[in-house]
């Protein structure tokens, strides 16, 4: 279980680490919202497979939360760039 | 006879677990990858409700109390009618481009 634990959250750090140089590298809002989308739902899984793994529940809180504030995050993001696109035309 | 039981489990829930991570690592190529912000949200909606699933299912296989187990559901089913909707209205945001 340790070596699953270790293939499992170095594929998800390395997903988060591809979606934080998609944030910070030349993109535009549109794409960092997306990406910003998939970090809360990588952080998600890593969440999860660590207190699988780890058989505790302390954490499984926090998988409730991320995933509504991931939510509300890229609803108001998607709110933000509409209202701006009807400003401009 | 309880460690065979064990060992499935195990083995069960490790594939689910790594199935879900490797998914959630194609997905963050796919953002390099594709061209378009369209294209990019096609790759990036995949582990937001699959891999979370996958993942969710891998974890409830090692716990044995049902509150982790029930914590676990409200997570899945909260990803699975959250992430479509803020996917939607993102799409719609972006329009074409």
């Amino acid at each position: 279980m340790t070596i699953v634990a270790y293939l499992s959250l170095g594929f998800l750090a390395l997903a988060g680490s591809l979606g934080v140089l998609r944030i910070v590298r030349h993109a535009t809002l549109g794409d960092r919202a997306v990406a910003f989308d998939m970090l809360t739902s990588i952080l998600t899984c890593g969440l999860l497979v660590s207190s699988g793994i780890a058989i505790d529940g302390l954490n499984l809180d926090l998988a409730v939360l991320l995933g509504l504030l991931g939510f509300v995050a890229s609803v108001t993001i998607a709110r933000f760039i509409e209202s701006r696109n009807e400003a401009e035309s | 006879m309880s460690d065979t039981l064990q060992l499935i489990r195990d083995v069960v829930s490790a594939v689910l677990m790594l199935t879900g991570s490797l998914l959630a690592l194609v997905s963050s190529i796919g953002l390099f990858r594709f061209s378009s912000t369209r294209a990019r949200m096609h790759a990036t909606t995949k582990p937001a409700t699959l891999g979370v699933l996958l993942c969710a299912i891998g974890a409830a296989m090692q716990f044995g109390d049902v509150s982790s187990v029930a914590k676990l559901a409200v997570i899945v089913v909260l990803q699975l009618v959250a992430a479509p909707i803020g996917a939607h209205m993102l799409g719609r945001a972006v329009g074409g481009k």
